[in-house]
């Protein structure tokens, strides 16, 4: 199967998925109730989609197309509501945060359904230890060469969003240290990391995927765990380093960051992308994952060490005009408090097993965030 | 045979009969797929002393004091699970729970009456029908990891239908008093009073023993042991009060779960002290069988189960679309909740040692193989029903 013609669509629009996390109220371990769940939902209309994801504990949502914050936050409440909702019925609960801090991998379910069990076949325990929870966010391009230009020169930005987002600092009942422990179960597939530095379309195609899947290594985009990869059939590029916040309101506001850079990006105001910006891309983000807000990353073109904090702060504050002209100056300034004050989702769960003891306090913590009403 | 070996006979039966019980439970387990608890029933009611095995009869001896408290601990561990909150948010589950209860327990009347029972102990059988028993139901869900819809909702209604039988039965009781020997009183005492003051003993803990652990803090490992004390505690006292230990156990767990201290994965069951429990707790339950009575009762028996089995299915099965589910699980959830055996005995047994013999056992030999039967088979039908309804993680050889 040759890969797919990129389907140009309209530039900076943006769609967000969610995975999510399915809780058994009594213990507060995850519950394999994806296919009730699905059931239950299938029968009304959802406002938006709902999948299935590998394991039986995790169901993943995705909002229309949108272009501004208020309506794509509007539809991210109208879907947690639903959810939550449905929950209420089955008994289960629903939640955010990138890992779920203390069920035991070996216990989840692989959801049975041809990919996923091809996929559990193939990476034997990494796809149970893969119950880990992202937020993937799409941004439109008008062109598959557009789409390739802003996968590379986001590069730099990367570690923001990691930071930003970050909310699975427990994992199997131990505090990992990372602020996104679920990064971690990510790299691990063979897969994974980063495109390849090749920004025509024409040469990504038969330059590079055509070989790949001449080796039979991979069968479509799909196979890719790719950080940021082009999602042709959309025509999209898709950034999947997010955890998935706690909130959908800061997930709201995480993919209007990602918008808002885009759109500095095509203004063509940083300096264009080269292959060597990614010789500092691994340890940038291996900073993110691990110290969050606090991590220090180094500039690709001045090789100057930078605060991570600082540097989301001062890029915030230069995409005040790009926010202002999406309509989206609400979610810059949430992410502008989240890193000035309040701190990332991590270090709300990690304050909350401080003052509640113990690894279930997180979870109700998350439980309780998801269904709350928070302004952005 | 010379004293000291006959001595050493009494004195190992129990324990043997353990090691043999649990061997079956092992080997029926690999080979055949049997849940654990069916293999120890059957090891029990062949070592039971009317099939002349070598068990002694039970007496009210520390064996039986200790399968009290093995269903004690089941008892805690399932109000445990219970949420009401979600019985608030899906109003159908407690629908389906009444009429269910309700349906067993007029279809099991009219099928005792049509068999000339007399009046009482076809309202007593009719009220024990009404249960599943929880031991296998938790058992069996455990032991399959098995999480889902029909897990959940069968052992929410198992709650809820032991806590409607034990009402049933005790109203039942307070009739009998009535009608028979004893005054209002005695008849209100017996059924009402029991009743409330058995839960409030259970809630009362429940607030209390959750208190404690807060102020004493770090209550991550000590919480299991805490709740496994005082379900020791509360069925002495229970027992000593001439109470209810079944709805105060079953209280104790309610009311500590929503007092929110999490039991973790790692607890379930009571670890290894409650598999051993349980392991005595089947074979006890069993070894108080008669199988002379079996022969006798058997078709009563097998009506009963039928109605019972076709009650429960057709109930959850009407129900199941409204509360959310499809009609599949419900009527699997209504197959899941097919076993009955130890919740009946205990409860009967514990009649008995309050004097009110009505020996339902001895008199109405159906109630025997009804049990039998279901202690065997019960655990097997729910073990079937949570893996046809794809909730056990592990196939049932796992």
């Amino acid at each position: 199967m040759a890969l797919e013609p990129f389907k140009a669509s309209e530039s900076l629009s943006m769609g967000v998925e969610l995975e999510l996390q399915l809780v058994n109220p009594t213990d507060l371990d995850l519950s394999a109730s994806a296919m009730d769940m699905l059931h239950l939902l299938g029968r009304s209309r959802f406002p938006g989609e709902v999948k299935p994801e590998i394991t039986e504990s995790m169901i993943e949502i995705a909002t229309g197309v949108h272009t501004r914050h208020d309506a794509l936050l509007a539809q991210l409440r109208q879907m947690r509501d639903v959810l939550a909702a449905a929950g209420d019925r089955l008994n289960v609960a629903v939640c955010g945060g990138g890992t779920h801090p203390f069920q035991r991998w070996f216990h989840q379910r692989i959801y049975s359904q041809q990919r996923f069990e091809e996929l559990s076949a193939l990476y034997g325990y990494l796809a149970k230890q893969f119950t880990v929870f992202g937020q993937h966010v799409h941004i439109g391009c008008g062109s598959p060469d557009e789409g390739l230009f802003l996968l590379h020169s986001l590069n730099r930005y990367l570690p923001h969003f990691i930071a930003l987002s970050a909310s699975s600092p427990y994992l199997q009942g131990v505090d990992t240290l990372f602020d996104s422990a679920r990064l971690n179960s990510v790299f691990a597939f063979p897969l994974s990391g980063r495109a390849p530095f090749l920004l025509r379309w024409s040469e990504f195609e038969h330059g590079y995927f055509a070989k790949m899947e001449k080796t039979g290594v991979v069968k479509s985009m799909k196979d890719f765990y790719w950080d940021i990869r082009p999602k042709p059939e959309y025509g999209t590029i898709e950034l999947r380093v997010c955890d998935t916040p706690l909130t959908v309101e800061r997930a709201a506001s995480l993919a209007c960051y990602l918008q808002a850079l885009c759109r500095m990006l095509l203004a063509r105001e940083d300096a264009p992308p080269a292959e060597d910006d990614y010789l500092v891309y691994h340890y940038n983000r291996f900073q993110a994952c691990r110290f969050g807000l606090d991590g220090a990353i180094v500039h690709p073109r001045t090789n100057h060490n930078l605060s991570l904090r600082e540097d989301i702060l001062a890029t915030l504050r230069r995409l005040e005009p790009h926010a202002a002209a999406l309509g989206s100056q609400a979610a810059i300034e949430d992410l502008y408090r989240v890193a000035a004050v309040e701190g990332n989702h991590a270090s709300l769960l990690r304050r909350q097993y401080a003052d509640e003891g113990g690894v279930q306090g997180v979870v109700d913590a998350a439980l309780r965030q998801f269904r709350e009403r928070s302004e952005a | 045979m010379p004293d000291v070996i006959v001595a050493v006979f009494n004195e190992t039966a129990w324990p043997v009969a353990l090691a043999l019980a649990w061997v079956a439970g092992e080997l029926g387990h690999r080979w055949l797929a049997l849940p654990r608890i069916s293999s120890y029933g059957v090891v029990g009611f062949l070592l039971g002393a009317t099939q002349g095995g070598f068990l002694p009869v039970a007496g009210s001896g520390p064996v039986t004091a200790l399968a009290d408290i093995a269903f004690g601990l089941i008892l805690f561990e399932l109000g445990y699970r219970i949420n009401l909150r979600w019985v608030r948010a899906n109003p159908w589950l407690g629908v389906t729970s009444i009429v269910e209860s309700a349906g067993c327990f007029a279809a099991v009347f009219f099928i005792t009456r049509w068999y000339a029972l007399p009046m009482v102990p076809a309202l007593l059988l009719s009220a024990l029908a009404m249960s599943t028993s929880p031991a296998a139901v938790l058992r069996v869900a455990n032991e399959l990891h098995s999480s889902g819809q029909v897990t959940d909702r069968s052992l929410h209604l198992s709650a809820f239908n032991c806590v409607l039988a034990v009402v049933a039965f005790k109203i039942v009781m307070g009739y009998w008093v009535l009608s028979g020997a004893g005054g209002l009183f005695q008849a209100l005492w017996s059924s009402l009073v029991v009743l409330l003051v058995s839960a409030g003993l259970g809630a009362l803990f429940g607030v209390a023993v959750p208190a404690l652990l807060r102020a004493l803090g770090g209550m991550d490992r000590s919480a299991t042991v805490a709740f496994a004390i005082t379900v020791v505690a509360l069925t002495a006292l229970t027992h000593a009060l001439k109470f209810s230990p079944l709805l105060a156990t079953l209280a104790f767990g309610l009311v500590a779960r929503h007092r929110r201290v999490v039991l973790s994965q790692a607890q379930r069951n009571f670890g290894a002290l409650g598999d051993l429990l349980t392991v005595l707790l089947f074979v006890f339950v069993a070894a108080t069988l008669d199988w002379t009575k079996l022969a006798s009762g058997i078709w009563l028996a097998l009506a009963v189960i039928a109605a019972r089995a076709a009650v429960k299915v057709a109930v959850t099965t009407l129900f199941a679309r409204l509360g959310g589910i499809t009609w599949r699980k419900g009527a699997l959830t209504g197959l899941a909740l097919t076993p009955l055996s130890v919740f009946a005995i205990l409860l009967l047994e514990q009649s008995r040692r309050l004097g009110l013999d009505l020996n339902l056992l001895n008199e109405v030999s159906a109630t025997v193989a009804i049990v039998l039967l279901l202690e065997v088979l019960g655990p097997v039908v729910t073990q079937r029903a949570l893996i046809w309804a794809g909730e056990a993680t592990q196939d049932a050889r796992g």
